[in-house]
């Protein structure tokens, strides 16, 4: 009896063993936020999978899905908020196994429309809506032609330089890189190397950006015109060795390496840092870090008479081609009209401290804020990375890369041109 | 009838042999179905992508035979991240199994307070690793660290010391923060082999005159030695797989030159999206660890025969 127990037992485990690996695999669907449960037969399902900027973006969704959900009765939407540690892992795991979400809010998109995952956002997207986008964010998604996403949002880079350092050294906020040599090495003197006059940030996080500052006011760039890479240009060559000098020299953190932009910030906001290129978002994350720096913004130094460069990054929106129905292809269309709409969208962007990328965006935020106007005019005229290009992740850990070999003493015209050997063939 | 009987009696006790036969099996099969969908099957697919070729997007394009390896191998970085890794395992594994060992006997003695520092030591394996490495990498920092901070205020030094000049000595220090996660494991499984050593070994030893370190080389080492054995070989994959601590503090950075397998293939993985190589990577350490674990096991399996 004992053992007819035990054998039935084994079997309950057994069973309840498969049971549980039958709904690992249907827990997708499960936990998704069923806003409002009747039957859905006849109801669409949007499915969506957006990056979580903030603490807030989790409960902002919540919010425009439980609303979007009451408008539209035949559209049952339902969005994954995933962290941005999490996303790419998450994605790709989604495509490996055929469950593709329809919508995307991410960053990259190039590797996704290189596999033809991607519908062309004039497919997806009203024609007033595609109407709010400013041209030049557009441009950033364009391959072969063709627009295959739609930007979120976006933030841009200038200098933050602390107001109350330069004054008490007695020097002016610097415009061009001799300048910046000179202001650097004063405030240098002036502290005993207690201030680190410049902030500069090579690490695997965001070194892509430093190596962008450099290259880009110097006059040189990632690709010519036609969009051929362009890594060992002489200007950037000039420009990397400009920004090792620099740290060599001391004048900077002191371990760039490993000192990511939130480490300078921190420096930064502690009145340790003296000089930084930094996001539109810092003003933010001192206040919300309690420091309380006199700070102002400047454009970033170039080398010569060259044009002040910002960069800007953005994120984005794209639809996966999921062999829609045409009501399907509809209800995706609602989804991001919506999402659009002048009013969540601006709350959207006001939330995250991003810079919008519609016109009514840039309006609602202006107003709402009149110091944000500034930049809403830098991020217009910014350089982006040229993500659109299949190469861009095996370039932007190059660049990264080469900084940090630079560091080690490398040289950089033979590990640039290594870069470029080894990116464009 | 007796036959039928018989016959019935028969086939009743076979079926009874046969459930009886089964009844083992029966027990392990949810292990078994755990250990093959939980290890099996991911190892198997590892396998599987480090010999596809797949896209950025994590699309399996088709078969690629060995071009991975190849192109892992004939990576300018990948002797150094080898080197790193078995730097990193040998220098983690071997001074704390010692400094363990040698704790162990320390809190194996009777003194006041020997329950209390037995549990001080559980703390350092009962963070979490992250935990722990970002606290290293805090102590250490040049700018705001608690080291330098320390020292200054004892006077020792005036200015900051930039502790980590050069990639070698943050790789020391992951090291050393490797090395402080590592010994409660080691402490605590030589701990549980002296406390199973007999009392009148010691005896015998010291009527027959055998000093301390005799005693310690005669009897302590030769009967702990199989709990050591046991703890080198988790630590040698628990190290050797180890990703918090160099992720935390350094993230290989620069350039590679503090980077293991394991964080090499991470970045191969989500950073570059060459998940094809990163493959190859794992499937690199997982057959460099199975050779370790099989060498163990032959000895331990021999010694078993004698």
């Amino acid at each position: 009896m004992k053992r007819i127990l035990a054998i039935a037992l084994a079997a309950v485990m057994t069973l309840s063993l498969a049971a549980c690996g039958a709904k690992k695999e249907e827990a997708p669907a499960a936990s998704a936020p069923a806003a409002s449960a009747p039957a859905a037969t006849e109801k669409v399902e949007v499915n969506m999978i957006a990056a979580q900027y903030g603490t807030q973006t989790a409960d902002w969704w919540a919010d425009f899905v439980a609303k979007f959900n009451a408008a539209n009765e035949n559209i049952n939407l339902v969005v994954d908020v995933v962290s941005w540690n999490d996303i790419y892992t998450v994605v790709n795991t989604r495509i490996a196994n055929n469950e593709a979400p329809d919508l995307l809010n991410i960053d990259v998109f190039a590797d996704y429309q290189a596999d033809g995952l991607l519908l062309p956002a004039e497919e997806w997207v009203s024609e007033e809506t595609y109407a709010k986008f400013y041209e030049a964010f557009l441009d950033q998604s364009v391959v072969d032609g063709t627009v295959w996403a739609v930007p979120d949002l976006a933030s841009a880079r200038a200098l933050y330089y602390n107001v109350d350092i330069l004054n008490e050294v007695g020097v002016s906020v610097p415009t061009t890189w001799d300048e910046l040599m000179d202001v650097a090495q004063k405030i240098y003197d002036f502290y005993g190397g207690e201030v680190y006059p410049w902030g500069v940030d090579m690490t695997t996080d965001e070194g892509q950006a430093c190596f962008a500052y450099y290259i880009w006011n110097n006059g040189g760039d990632f690709t010519d015109a036609e969009g051929n890479w362009t890594l060992n240009s002489p200007e950037n060559v000039e420009a990397i060795k400009f920004i090792i000098n620099m740290v060599n020299a001391g004048l900077t953190n002191s371990d760039p390496a490993n000192e990511t932009r939130y480490d300078n910030q921190d420096m930064f906001g502690a009145g340790k840092v003296a000089m930084m290129i930094g996001p539109n978002s810092i003003p933010t994350y001192c206040s919300v870090g309690g420091y309380d720096v006199n700070y102002a913004v400047a454009s970033i130094p170039v080398n010569g008479d060259n044009t002040s460069v910002s960069a800007g990054v953005m994120d984005r929106i794209m639809c996966f081609d999921n062999d829609y129905t045409e009501a399907e292809l509809a209800a995706v269309t609602a989804v991001v009209d919506a999402f659009y709409d002048d009013e969540p969208y601006s709350e959207w962007v006001l939330m995250e401290d991003f810079l919008p990328a519609t016109s009514a965006g840039g309006e609602a935020m202006a107003a709402a804020n009149p110091e944000s106007a500034a930049w809403i005019e830098i991020v217009g005229s910014a350089k982006f990375y040229p993500t659109a290009k299949a190469e861009w992740a095996d370039v932007k850990q190059g660049v990264i890369d080469v900084l940090q070999q630079a560091l080690l003493g490398g040289d950089v015209q033979t590990l640039l041109d290594d870069l470029q050997a080894e990116i464009a063939g | 009838m007796s036959t039928n009987k018989l016959q019935k009696a028969a086939a009743k006790r076979n079926q009874k042999s046969l459930l009886l036969r089964a009844e083992p099996y029966l027990w392990i099969l949810p292990s078994i179905i755990l250990m093959a969908i939980f290890i099996v099957v991911p190892i198997g697919y590892v396998f599987y992508m480090s010999v596809s070729d797949i896209s950025k997007a994590g699309r399996v394009k088709g078969f690629a035979g060995l071009e991975n390896f190849e192109k892992v191998v004939t990576s300018a970085k990948f002797a150094m991240v080898l080197k790193n890794t078995v730097i990193w395992t040998i220098a983690v594994v071997v001074l704390s199994t010692v400094l363990g060992f040698i704790l162990a006997l320390l809190l194996n003695n009777n003194f006041k307070g020997r329950k209390v520092a037995r549990a001080i030591v559980v703390f350092p394996w009962a963070t979490t690793l992250v935990i722990q490495a970002s606290t290293w990498k805090f102590i250490i920092d040049t700018d705001y660290g608690a080291l330098n901070t320390l020292l200054k205020s004892l006077g020792i030094i005036s200015a900051n010391v930039n502790w980590t000049p050069t990639p070698e000595a943050f790789f020391a220090w992951e090291i050393a923060c490797g090395i402080f996660v590592t010994i409660p494991f080691v402490c605590f499984t030589a701990l549980s082999g002296l406390q199973s050593i007999d009392e009148s070994y010691y005896e015998a030893a010291t009527v027959d005159g055998a000093n301390y370190w005799q005693k310690l080389f005669n009897i302590t080492l030769p009967l702990v030695k199989p709990s050591l054995t046991v703890a080198t070989v988790l630590n040698i994959i628990y190290v050797f797989n180890s990703f918090p601590i160099v992720w935390t503090i350094t993230k290989g950075d620069p350039a590679s030159r503090t980077d293991t397998l394991v964080t090499y293939l991470y970045k191969l993985a989500f950073y570059n999206g060459k998940q094809g190589e990163a493959a190859a990577v794992s499937v690199i350490g997982f057959m460099i660890l199975l050779v370790c674990a099989s060498v163990y096991m032959v000895s331990t399996l021999k010694k078993g025969e004698d």
